[in-house]
């Protein structure tokens, strides 16, 4: 009978052994972090919001692909032979939905906007720190950081792409969204830049490079211009200048490494060559890549991909001091010697190049780019007086900018529409090479006039198409959604 | 035994886990001790008994040791001395004494009145009786109803392989292997197909215990390997068992055994003769001015060297192998030692295997308590081949310039590398890359198990079995400071590279059941079975890695560059298995399963899986119709089952943060974290679904055998990244879902014939298989791509077609005229309604014809087609044995049907991209109308190399794997010591018929999954020849 006994209990063991053991079914991933216990320290959120600007530094936004896509688009630059077919395209306006720079585009921002929204959606985890450790003004700061930033990305996509997904929080499933209207995208950057512009840090209390309230009070302007609320924009326009922003007095200390966030620097994206060869070919912003590759690409003397054209070139009033700071013609100096533009161009770009301390350029430039620079607000400002004040206002902000380059006054007594070309004119020679005028003139409605001889087509290239790589991973956007004309 | 409890202990102690079953263990364990000697004093008190003593021999007379002499119905008995002869005490009249061993017939002989029995034992012919090694337990042959393939020991020792898992090659039905040619590297398997676009490989058993692999075993310590295919086998492993089991007994000792040693070596060489045309440098030099119109101008061009750079890649490398055992026997106990040595020099340069394997079996009975134990030791060090700029050593040896010389003692490093402009620098030194440092991984594996077994009650046993796995691998590599010209500009590295890798993955499972079996009346046989078990695995990584700018000389770490990485993973599983066996006579076999898993692979929700069995078998040989029938042998049998795979990777479920995000701000590069991608918390297992019908058939005393398989699995709820929409935003681009299923069905035939009687025997035997896989869903997902080759994906996953097939370009020969260009390419490219005709202008005549499938006037990605399918329609192998006297000899064919292979190599070869050395095809090139239908003209439109059927070739082969002949000449010895000699020479790989134009058609997917069939210039098979001696004492 014991055996018995033994038998049942041997059987119980062996059904029941485990039981106990179920426990040890439940692990966690020890190599990585877990989004239940992150935000608990003031590292860690600081660590999350930092993220929110790598996108800034892929390949495929400001450390390549950015300043090819842009400045070509608006003729400002040619290509020479050595340029890749993928950035000539928007030299010819071959691009289609097949690119792979406007795929780079638009997955660059939503990965920055997605990196944003894990800040801005764990809001309440960081509330939750004790203000002793993190005091409520920082908490603010940091969210507001991450509003900046989705603004930011945003702004970029819907200026190019017009309707396109929304996300205003942290994604918890692997649905795709519908385009949804470009107003609703609007409603989002501006409630955005509204909070960042209360929460964040003034330049001169915060970190250099990080988001402020300069900035954002500056984008929200921006943004109120691109949909022509002029007395909107000047109201914000007019906070910049009460935070102690003005023009530098020397027009290149914009672009040189050297005089990174002077007195004119509102936003810049960061580069840094300290480490040499620390750039990097990946497109997804992962990794140790803090350089540009713009001074090699661009360079005269290195691979001189791209040069001015003649229309930007032109453009430049005779005695324009700009021109021989913005461009190199044979016969200026460098660093190296004399200057000799190669393939019988006019001339090469000068600005953001690093031939006034090395003779030659590598593929990790350490310049910031200036994204955010008050000379442009002043001009914002003067299209906006322009429009809502008066031409003689308008012309005070334009000839600030142009006395710190050294060139004359416009003359008085312009019209509205002369005013409106002169600031047409200055914003072309000021911003040269700065990616804004391809933006500028979409908004202005004026492309088939200012890009006149180029393959540009109304109607259609105003947008760039949605990405094949979109479509075919969003079951809600398909060829139907397509922008017209691709 | 003390020593072995405290072990147990100790284990208890720090592994909080298993505390409990092992306590428990070791108390059965005493209460069994103290139960037998019980039972054996009151044995004694029986009464009018007798004690019989006898001889049992063979039917040559010979004494036969170790058979086992029971009185039938009651556990009693004896076995045989090394005389043959044996005792057995208190026997009834009118009992009966069963006599039986390993491969002999067993009888039956009633007690009568006398006191001695002599008995003579046939030897068994028949493999009916054959234990069969089946998941937790044993089968006679007669009563398996699954679908299981054996091979033998002695088959796979008589093939001289490197590693245990080549030894499958060809040998059972639907059992796919896929050798590499690289020393020590092993082999890829796949049972019946592939089931899913995960992870296909089997699952490993050895000696019971689940194990990683078999690589680390050495081929002569194995008694058996069964191949378990079907649901009625693989569902008792549950989770684990969708790609089928690979069971593999090791050798032990026999009771009664005197002690026997024998001793085997071989020594032989490998070469790889196979080569690819290439041109020499006067056709270099031609080539490079007429297609590219460069003249590459450094002195060395004009120097008369021609280098054959295949000719330096390749060697002939020497292996040698010996290993020892001893095995034997007491009345209660049975032990096995055995040691190896193997070393094997590469046929390519710089490349060498060598492994010490040392391994231990032994068994104690000890009245009704057994104890087992095995124990694996092994110690390996591989040198494999080494990659160079992302290409293997073949792509360097096939571009790299035939004018420059291998060696140059003014280079840093001694080697020359490509030196001018015109030669484009993708080629490097391939002797440079083998050579130059060094990169060696050493691994050590210890895996060895434990158990108890206790009769309770009569037919009624618990057993508790522990099994160890431990293995370690360290990657040391160093790779100094060289540079392949001084002069100009080539490939350089002015520091030195050091590297050090350590995995280490520790197992341990713990088995514990009840095991009932018993017969009612004589005909109703049934077996139940209990188990429970659990297992718990970590693998520890770290990687580290750093630079010495200023010497060769140090093979450390150090500080200057460093780069450290760890990580750690824990796979814990549970489950539990109810199995029943029954048969009505061995006429009508019955037998179900039901396993219960759990793995902390998925979360808490899907963590559970069911997996149940059911198969049937009908011996229509015993009925009494087919009483004179031919059949020796005749069964029906079917199943039906579900199994898993959990082969996922560990953490899946989980949402998991990245910190790997750098942002410079005020000066300082700040890291940035944020969510990785998005997990998915309702991952589940990948279920197949397995039918399976067999028929096995013996003829004229099993004089010939055979079967007959179809099964057609299913699998569902595979596991597959979805891309998420790219507008998520996510870095981690996918999400793991269970929505694929993919069906797979096939046949398998084996025929053997043997016959084993007189002066000239022999046997033969061939197998045959098929396996057609097809996907059925791949959820909202349209297709998969993978298989990335300059740029493009070339495999694709689709529903309705195979896995992994080939896609691209459908090449219908060159355009020979503009005519015939502008008959195809006659569409407006850019889509503007502008009135200008934009056309496909970069294609002319004498570029690749592509086939326009969707008519609209242009090549583009739209045209893409299958252009092939990388599995084979048939997989095969047949031996052959033959013994005269004393002479024997062997052969092995095996081979595959109907696979296509993409041939990335014919890309360097005929490609024409850029200049590099190339293959001699491309004098023949397209020159003018008419000159070639076959390769098109140098530099011509992109699309030329897009891929292509171009690329794709028929990858059916046969080869001929192995012909041994041997002589035995143990009777001329007349020793007293040595029982057996042989001598044999051996050779693999000799033959191999085949249209493959690559150098070896045996073409697996040894990196990615999709790289199926993808020929990227692997290390190909050598051919060896081996001559050896097997000696028995």
């Amino acid at each position: 009978m014991k055996k018995y006994k033994l038998i049942i209990a041997l059987t119980c063991i062996i059904l029941a052994n485990f039981s106990c053991n179920e426990d040890a079914l439940d692990l966690s991933d020890p190599n990585k972090l877990s989004p239940e216990t992150f935000f608990k320290t003031v590292p860690q959120v600081q660590s999350a919001v930092n993220a929110a600007y790598v996108d800034l530094e892929s390949i495929q936004l400001f450390t390549r692909n950015m300043f090819f896509m842009m400045d070509n688009l608006a003729q400002e630059n040619l290509g020479n032979e050595a340029l890749d077919p993928n950035f000539a395209q928007f030299i010819d306006y071959s691009f289609d939905s097949s690119s792979g720079q406007v795929k780079g585009y638009w997955d660059s921002c939503f990965r920055g906007i997605n990196k944003a929204n894990f800040v801005i959606g764990n809001e309440d985890a960081i509330n939750e720190i004790a203000d002793a450790v993190l005091s409520p003004e920082n908490k603010a700061k940091f969210v507001g950081e991450a509003k900046f930033m989705r603004a930011y990305y945003y702004f970029m996509l819907v200026t190019r792409f017009g309707d396109i997904p929304l996300f205003p929080g942290i994604i918890e499933d692997g649905d795709g969204r519908p385009r949804s209207p470009k107003e609703e995208i609007y409603e989002l950057i501006i409630s955005d830049l509204q909070s960042a512009s209360t929460s964040l840090l003034t330049k001169a209390s915060e970190q250099v490079g990080r988001a402020t309230k300069g900035a954002a009070i500056s984008l929200l302007g921006k943004v109120y211009l691109y949909q022509q609320n002029y007395s909107a924009a000047l109201a914000e326009f007019n906070k910049v200048s009460g935070l102690g922003y003005s023009l530098d007095p020397v027009f290149e200390n914009n672009f040189l490494e050297a005089t990174e966030h002077g007195v004119e620097s509102i936003f810049e994206i960061e580069f840094n060559d300290e480490e040499r060869s620390r750039h990097s070919w990946r497109s997804d912003a992962s990794g140790t890549a803090f350089a540009s590759f713009r001074g090699k690409e661009y360079g005269w003397k290195d691979w001189f991909n791209v040069y001015p054209s003649d229309d930007l070139l032109d453009e430049f009033e005779a005695g324009d001091p700009r021109y021989a700071i913005t461009f190199y013609t044979t016969g200026d100096s460098y660093i190296g010697g004399t200057v000799e533009i190669p393939q019988e161009r006019r001339a090469g770009w000068r600005k953001y190049q690093n031939y006034t301390v090395h003779s030659g350029e590598d593929t990790s430039s350490g310049i910031n780019f200036n994204a955010i620079r008050y000379a442009d607000v002043l001009l914002m400002m003067a299209e906006c007086a322009n429009e809502v004040s008066s031409q003689s206002e308008a012309a005070g902000y334009v000839n600030e900018v142009r006395a710190r380059a050294g060139v004359p006054a416009i003359s008085t007594g312009l019209t509205k529409s002369e005013m409106f070309d002169a600031i047409i004119h200055e914003r072309k020679v000021e911003l040269a090479g700065e990616q804004i005028r391809f933006a500028d003139i979409i908004r202005w409605g004026n492309a088939s006039t200012e890009l006149s001889g180029s393959n540009f087509v109304s109607g259609k290239h105003e947008l760039f198409p949605i990405p094949d790589a979109e479509m075919s991973s969003n079951e809600n956007i398909n060829s139907a959604d397509q922008n017209p004309g691709y | 035994m003390k020593k072995m409890k405290n072990g147990l202990f100790h284990l208890s102690s720090t592994q909080q886990w298993f505390s409990k079953p092992l306590k428990l263990v070791v108390i059965l364990i005493a209460l069994g001790l103290f139960s037998a000697t019980n039972s054996v004093s009151a044995q004694n008190e029986d009464q009018k008994t007798l004690q019989i003593t006898g001889t049992v021999v063979d039917n040559a007379n010979s004494p036969l040791p170790g058979v086992n002499v029971l009185v039938k119905g009651i556990a009693k008995g004896s076995i045989t001395d090394f005389d043959g002869k044996y005792e057995i005490s208190n026997v009834k009249t009118g009992a009966v004494l069963v006599f039986s061993s390993v491969g002999m017939e067993t009888k039956e002989v009633a007690v009568g009145t006398e006191t001695v029995i002599d008995v003579t034992l046939n030897s068994d012919t028949q493999s009916l009786d054959e234990v069969i090694v089946i998941g937790y337990g044993s089968q006679s042959r007669n009563e398996v109803t699954g679908a299981i393939s054996s091979v033998k020991g002695e088959k796979i020792a008589s093939l001289p392989v490197a590693t245990a898992d080549q030894a499958l090659q060809g040998r059972a039905a639907g059992v796919s292997v896929i050798n590499a040619g690289s020393p020590g590297s092993g082999s890829v398997i796949r049972i019946r197909g592939l089931g899913t676009m995960g992870n296909n490989n089997p699952l490993y058993v050895v000696d019971g215990i689940i194990t990683n692999g078999i690589g680390d075993l050495n081929p002569n310590d194995i008694k058996s390997i069964n191949v378990l295919k079907d649901a009625s086998t693989t569902a008792v492993y549950g989770s684990r068992g969708s790609n089928g089991v690979i069971m593999v007994t090791t050798k032990s000792g026999s009771k009664s055994e005197k002690v026997n040693i024998t001793f085997n070596a071989y020594t032989g060489a490998q070469t790889i003769t196979e080569r690819y045309d290439l041109l020499n440098t006067d056709q270099y030099l031609d080539y490079a001015l007429s297609a590219f119109d460069i003249v590459p101008t450094t002195p060395s061009s004009t120097s008369g060297v021609n280098t054959d750079w295949q000719d330096e890649v390749f060697q002939t490398g020497l292996m040698k192998n010996y290993d020892l055992a001893l095995s034997g026997g007491g009345e209660n106990s049975d032990f096995r030692f055995s040691a190896g040595y193997m070393n094997q020099e590469g046929a390519v340069i710089g490349t060498e295997y060598e492994r010490y394997t040392f391994r231990m079996n032994s068994n104690f009975t000890l009245g009704k308590v057994k104890f087992g134990e095995t124990l694996n030791i092994s110690f390996n060090e591989t040198d494999a081949e080494n990659i160079g700029g992302g290409r293997s050593f073949l792509e360097h040896a096939i571009k790299s310039a035939p004018y420059l010389t291998v060696y140059n003692d003014a280079n840093l490093g001694g080697f020359q590398g490509p030196n001018t402009a015109g030669d484009f620098q993708d080629a490097e030194n391939p002797v440079r890359i083998q050579l130059l440092g060094s990169g060696v991984t050493d691994r050590v594996n210890v895996a060895g198990s434990i158990f108890g077994e206790w009769e309770i009650i009569e037919d009624l046993k618990f057993k508790s079995q522990v099994g160890l796995d431990y293995r370690s691998s360290k990657f040391n590599a160093f790779s100094p400071a060289y540079d392949d010209d001084s002069e100009g500009a080539t490939h350089a590295r002015d520091f030195a590279i050091i590297t050090k890798n350590t995995v280490t993955a520790q197992a341990v499972i713990l088995t514990n059941s009840l095991n009932y079996e018993k017969t009612f009346d004589d005909v109703h046989n049934f077996e139940l079975l209990l188990l429970s078990e659990e297992s718990k695995r970590k693998t520890s990584i770290l990687d580290a890695s750093s630079q010495n700018d200023i010497s060769d000389e140090i093979e450390q770490l150090s500080d200057n560059g460093a780069s450290v990485e760890s990580k750690s993973f824990e796979t814990n599983r549970i489950g539990y298995l109810a199995r029943l066996n029954y048969n009505f006579d061995e006429k009508y076999i019955f037998s179900a399963s039901y396993r219960r898993d759990a793995t902390s692979r998925f979360g808490a929700n899907n963590r559970w899986g069911n997996f149940p069995s059911v198969a049937a078998g009908w011996n229509i040989s015993k009925e009494n119709f087919m009483k004179d029938s031919n059949f020796s042998n005749l069964k029906l049998r079917g199943s039906w089952g579900i199994v898993g795979n959990d082969q996922i990777g560990d953490y899946q479920y989980t949402t998991v943060l990245n910190s790997n995000f750098v942002y410079p701000i005020d000066g300082s590069y700040l890291f940035g974290t944020t969510a990785n991608g998005l997990g998915n918390s309702e991952l589940k297992w990948e279920e197949t679904t397995m039918k399976n019908i067999g028929l096995d058939f013996g003829l004229f005393d099993e004089k010939i055998t055979g079967s007959l398989e179809y099964f057609n699995n299913r699998s569902d709820d595979l596991l597959m990244n979805r891309t998420l929409p790219l507008s998520s935003g996510f870095f981690g681009s996918t999400v793991a879902e269970n929505v694929g299923s993919v069906k797979t069905n096939g046949f398998e035939a084996t025929l053997a014939y043997n016959d084993d009687k007189g002066d000239f025997t022999w046997g033969a035997s061939f197998n045959i298989g098929t396996s057609k896989n097809e996907v059925i869903s791949l959820g909202t997902t349209e297709e998969l791509t993978g298989g990335l080759f300059e740029g493009n994906d070339i495999s694709r996953i689709s529903v309705g077609e195979s896995l992994f097939y080939f896609y691209g370009l459908e090449m219908d020969g060159i355009y020979q005229t503009q005519a015939e260009v502008d008959a195809v390419l006659s569409a407006d490219i850019d889509g503007v309604d502008d009135g200008i005709t934009t056309l496909q202008t970069t294609v002319q005549p004498g570029d690749v014809k592509f086939i326009d499938h969707n008519g609209d006037g242009e090549i583009n990605a739209d045209d893409r087609v299958q252009i092939g399918n990388p599995h084979p329609d048939l997989t095969y192998g047949f031996t052959a044995d033959f013994a005269y006297k004393d002479f024997d000899l062997s052969l092995f064919i095996n081979g595959v049907s109907g696979n296509d292979i993409y041939n990335t190599n014919k890309y360097d070869l005929e490609g024409m991209t850029r200049l590099f050395n190339a293959g001699t095809s491309v004098l023949n090139r397209w020159t003018g109308e008419g000159t070639s239908n076959t390769i098109p003209r140098s530099g011509g439109a992109p699309q030329n190399t897009a891929i292509s059927s171009r690329f794709v070739e028929d990858g059916s082969f046969t080869r001929l794997k192995n012909i041994t002949i041997g002589y035995t000449l143990t009777d001329k010895l007349k020793s007293d010591t040595i029982s057996k000699l042989r001598l044999y020479v051996s050779a693999q790989n000799l033959i191999t018929l085949t249209n493959y134009s690559g150098l070896d058609p045996e073409i697996g997917n040894f990196n990615k999954t999709f790289d199926f069939g993808i020929d990227r210039g692997y290390y190909p098979q050598p051919k060896s020849f081996i001559v050896g001696v097997q000696l028995s004492f």
